[in-house]
Order: C-alpha cells, then structure tokens, then sequence
C-alpha cells in the first residue's frame, strides 16, 4: 500500500478535524486498558515479588495432622526426620494466630528461635532480644499507631501482656512481614498457649532442593499423620490465587469492554455526513479507494494508540507509583492487614507489543470496514446525498 | 476529420443503465459527444436528465453499461481501476457544487488534496498558491473553508480542479447557490481558461449560464439523450 509523508500528514490532521469523537474514543480505550492492565500488572508484580522471596521458603514443611486438622508436633518427630538422607537440616518453629479485636484482624505470632543476623534493610530497629520484645510487621505497626520503642499489649486469654517494640519490618519485606509479630520462642508459647514440648512445624531444608518429592515421600511413609508441603506446590498455590483473582477481575470487565467496542463500531461505523461526503471529495480529486482505507486506517490506528498508551501509563502509575489503591484490598488481602507492598515494575516488552496488537488491531480492522464501503459506493450516490 | 483530431475528450454510443431498488433503470442512451481543446460546451437539461451521470461517466468515476469513452485517443473505460483514479487526479479536473470542499481543513489544505496521495512538493505548493492567487483568493489561503462565502468557495474548487493542470474540465451546476456577479465572474473565468486551450464541459439549468454569448456550443440531454441546440455566438 502507497503510503506517502502527505497521507500520513492528512491523516494526522483528520484525527485533529474529529478530535471530539476521537478524544471521546481515546478516554474510552484508555480506561478500559488501565483497568485491564492494572489487574494484570498487579498480578504479575505480586507474583514476581514472591517468586524473589521464595528462596528463603524451606524445601519441606512438616505440619502434624490430628483427624484432618492441624495439630502440634512432638519432638521425637524432628529425629525420626533429621536421620533421613538428604536431610541438611531442620529447624522446629513456633507460631500461630493472635486475634486483636481493637483492629478486627489476626496477627501471625512467630517464635524467634536461635540467632539470626541483623539487618538492616529488612528491619527498622532491632530483633526481639529479650522477653518482652517484639518486631512488627509494617501493616501491623502502622494499624497499631506504633513506632520503634512503643509499648504495645496482647491478649493471653482474659489478660494482657505487654510488649516493646523492638523493630518495625520495613515494606520491601511487607509480602511475609505485614501482619507479623515476632518474639521470643518463650513468648510465642506463652502468647498461642502451647506447651514447651511441642512445636507448630518442621522447617526442613535439604542437600539437593530437587528431591524434595521423594523425600516428601519418605517422610510421609515415615509418619502417616504428618502433612509434607513442598516449596513448589506452596509457590504455585498462591501464583494459582492471585492468578484466579485476577482473573475474576479481569472477567468482571468484560462487559466494560464489551460496551466499548459497542461504542466504537456504532461511532465508527455510522460515519457521519461530513465524513461521507469528504471521501467522496477525496475520490472525487481522484483518491484511489486504497488511499482513503490507508489514511482511515492511520486516523484510527493512531487513535488507538494513543488510548491503549495513555491507559498503560495510567495502570503503570496506578500499580508501580500509587500502590493499587482500587484493587489491593482484592488482590493483596488475606486479612485486616493489607501488606504496604513496595511492588518492582515488571513489564516485558511482549506484554506491551501484545496488549497494542490486542486492541489496535482489531480498532483498526473495525474502522477500516465502514469507511472501505463509503468508498466503494456508487460515486453518484455520494455525489447526490450530499 | 480535423475536428476528431483535436477531440480531447470522445464519448462513443455511451449508455448507462443503473439498478434502483429491483429495477433497472436507464439514465443515458446512445450519447454521441466530442469535446476539442479550446471549447466551451454546455449540457442543459432538467433535473433528472442525466447532467450529473454524463459527467460522471465522461470523468472516469461511472463505468458506462455500453460505449466508450476516450481522452486523448485512449478508452478511460477498459482502464483499471487504479490508472482511471491517477487520471483523474492529473488529467480532468471536477467542479462540483456540493462536494466542494472539506470545511474544517484550510483553503491551502483543500487545493492540495489532488497532490496528497502522491505526496506533496514545494512546487505543488507554489502551483496551488498561484491559482489561488489568479482567483483574488491568495489572502484566505490559511483561512478555514467553512468561513468562506458561497462564490468564494467556488473559486476554491475551480483552483483544486485544476491545479494539477488537467487538459479537461467537468462542471456540474458551478453557478448554483451564487449570485448574478459572482455567476458572471465564473463564466468569465471559464471563458479564459478556454482560450488557454483546456476543454471545457459545463452542465447547467442556470439561464446566466446557458444565455452567455461565450458559450462555443449548447447540447440539450432529455431522458438520457443528447442532442445540439446550436452553436453559440463567440465573443472574442
């Protein structure tokens, strides 16, 4: 197809001569994209995001199972276990759920065992030391109205224990850290009420992380009763979730879309009298049919462009500088406490080349037919009606 | 022989029959028409007759159901479609009331449509600004057409038909919706763009047309048959 500087320029200006319906057209493509795009974005940056975090998951999970549900496990587990070949090491933890009904929401109390090195990237403050000390997670401390040095309480029962807040987990970490309490290994028990001879889990971590099935295995025929999570089913379990919610999201908009590309083939394809009548002038001075589909084709393409462009830039803004606020409390919740997440912009060149061709494409394709038949009309007829 | 010789523009035995609804309906039969270099012609006729549709077929935009059409020695009517369009881009020029020109683009911008699917080039641009200039319309060049009144605009349209110097010019109704001096100044133009040796066909109802002594020859179309009415006097 001929397509000189001057079609180019024609078609650039028509987009200017109609900019009311264009403009209209470009809000409409730009507002369906964002919202699109901010699920999809969202999407994939929260499941990036525990991708990266998921090396410091451990290989296996051994969780105790009493008549189906979760029960403490014994000590005498973690030998039979530790005796397994391929087992580097296991690490017995302590934790369990605290509802706080001043915030509405349950708190992940984490016994803090042995030394773990500080750090400060991770970690405003220090780590619980001492009886008494607590390090919070971002979305918690921030419910709480806490800073580093405040002193908080939590329920035992009918009474209140008191703790300080040693550290605030910074929001990089807010993916595992938000709703988080972490304390001493003495104080978790005494906070879940559990006795000091058992533990919530087993923390296995192996030589090789590719055995992890059939050491799984082993340990399941080991004991009947254990429940074995791998570090695989467990990453593919919440990219399963956030996949399943962005997809219910994604599914609730399609009616949006479905109204839009309405919107654009009634616009475009109920060409309006000025718009016959100037491509009749146009084959009139002797506009071939080709070159009146070229410069349409341009006028919407370049319309389309513009619309799915601006609704990107306004989900990446939405997502990467704003926080989602429309759609976090669907996508990132699974509590009160809503992490505080500072998301890594994950955009491939593939999305983007695959979200254009998805709406300009087809845009272009619908505003191509109407004006392809107001060129082939009888030239009598465009001469006459108008 | 001579004459035939001269002919620019040929229709032979040329009908045009066209579907209305089911039926069919025949709006030319058997037009017999030369046009030489240096002649102005008018068609006259009612509304209805087949004025426009002669035109249409004469200019390449209608394939006629029978005859042919010749300019400069060449059927127009076995051309493809693509050479017929380059033909009327550089070589008959349309004149047409109601598809004057684009409101909402500048006067500049209308002149140069013929030139924008080939691209347009500094010397097209001083071609349409001289025939704008030659109308007395230089000065609204960057003007909207919208703002333009109704003879204005038929100067527009004169200089975007021929600003790609077509050898042949088709005009239908050009005095339409103008007043008495602006239809004066028209014909006068018309007269002069004969005497630079173009041919000229004018299809018109309008008397200040069809009694201006410039005239070379009038030709009567009824229900789709032309004849001559008789040669004009011409004023040089």
């Amino acid at each position: 197809m001929r397509l000189s500087v001057s079609l180019l320029e024609h078609a650039f200006a028509a987009v200017l001569r109609r900019r009311g319906r264009n403009f209209a057209i470009v809000v409409g493509i730009a507002l369906v994209t964002a919202l699109a795009e901010s699920v999809t974005m969202l999407t994939s940056a929260l499941i990036h995001e525990y991708e990266t975090g998921a090396a410091v998951v451990p290989d296996l999970v051994v969780q105790g199972l009493v008549g189906g549900r979760p029960a403490l496990l014994a000590p005498d587990t973690l030998v039979s276990i530790a005796s397994r070949p391929g087992v580097a090491s296991i690490e017995p933890r302590v934790w369990g759920y605290l509802y706080l009904p001043s915030i509405e929401a349950n708190v992940t109390i984490v016994g803090l065992a042995g030394s773990i090195a500080q750090d400060a990237r991770i970690l405003e403050g220090r780590l619980p030391r001492a009886h008494g000390d607590a390090a919070l997670g971002r979305a918690l401390a921030d419910s709480l109205g806490m800073r580093v040095g405040d002193t908080m309480a939590l329920p035992i029962g009918e009474r209140w224990e008191t703790f300080r807040v040693s550290g605030i987990f910074r929001a990089s970490t807010a993916m595992r850290t938000a709703d988080l309490a972490l304390v001493q290994v003495a104080d978790a028990r005494h906070l879940l009420g559990m006795p000091d001879d058992r533990v919530t889990d087993l923390a296995v971590r192996l030589s090789t992380s590719s055995e992890a099935a059939p050491i799984a295995r082993e340990i399941r025929t080991l004991i009947p009763s254990a429940r074995v999570l791998e570090r695989d089913l467990v990453t593919r379990a919440y990219a399963l979730t956030f996949g399943s919610r962005s997809g219910l999201f994604a599914m609730m908009l399609l009616p949006a879309l479905a109204a839009l590309l309405l919107l654009a083939w009634d616009r475009l394809t109920g060409l309006g009298e000025e718009e016959r009548r100037e491509i009749a002038v146009l084959k009139l001075v002797g506009w071939s049919t080709r070159d009146v589909m070229a410069v349409r084709m341009l006028e919407s393409g370049v319309v389309a462009f513009v619309g799915t462009s601006l609704g990107f830039t306004l989900a990446y803004a939405d997502v990467f500088m704003l926080g989602a606020p429309l759609l976090r409390d669907a996508l990132f919740g699974w509590s009160h406490l809503v992490p505080a997440l500072e998301l890594t912009p994950e955009v491939s060149v593939v999305d983007l080349a695959l979200l254009l061709g998805s709406i300009v494409v087809p845009f272009v394709f619908v505003s191509v037919i109407p004006a392809f038949l107001a060129a082939m009309r009888d030239p009598l007829d465009g001469w006459r009606a108008s | 022989m001579e004459s035939i010789v001269s002919e620019t523009l040929r229709a032979s035995r040329v009908g045009l029959v066209v579907r209305d609804g089911r039926a069919e309906r025949r709006v030319l039969a058997d037009v017999d028409l030369g046009l030489a270099k240096g002649e102005l012609v008018a068609v006259r006729g009612p509304s209805g007759s087949g004025k426009t549709s002669l035109l249409a077929v004469l200019g390449g935009l209608v394939t006629p159901t029978e005859g042919d059409v010749l300019l400069d020695g060449m059927s127009i009517v076995r051309l493809r479609d693509h050479h017929r369009t380059a033909l009327r881009r550089t070589a008959i020029g349309f004149v047409v009331q109601e598809l004057a020109l684009i409101p909402r683009m500048t006067v500049l911008d209308n002149v140069l449509l013929p030139f924008v699917p080939d691209g347009i080039t500094s010397r097209d641009r001083e071609a349409a600004l001289d025939w704008l200039s030659r109308f007395g319309i230089v000065a609204r060049a960057d003007s909207l057409a919208s703002g333009l009144s109704g003879g204005e605009k038929q100067r527009v349209a004169l200089a975007r038909a021929l600003v790609r110097d077509p050898g042949v010019l088709l005009l239908d109704e050009p005095t339409a919706h103008v007043d008495a001096a602006t239809a004066g100044e028209l014909v006068s133009e018309l007269a002069r763009l004969r005497d630079d040796g173009r041919a000229l066909l004018v299809a018109s109802h309008d008397p200040r047309v069809l009694d201006d002594p410039r005239l070379d020859r009038i030709l009567e179309l009824d229900r789709g048959r032309l004849s001559p009415v008789g040669a004009a006097t011409h004023t040089e």
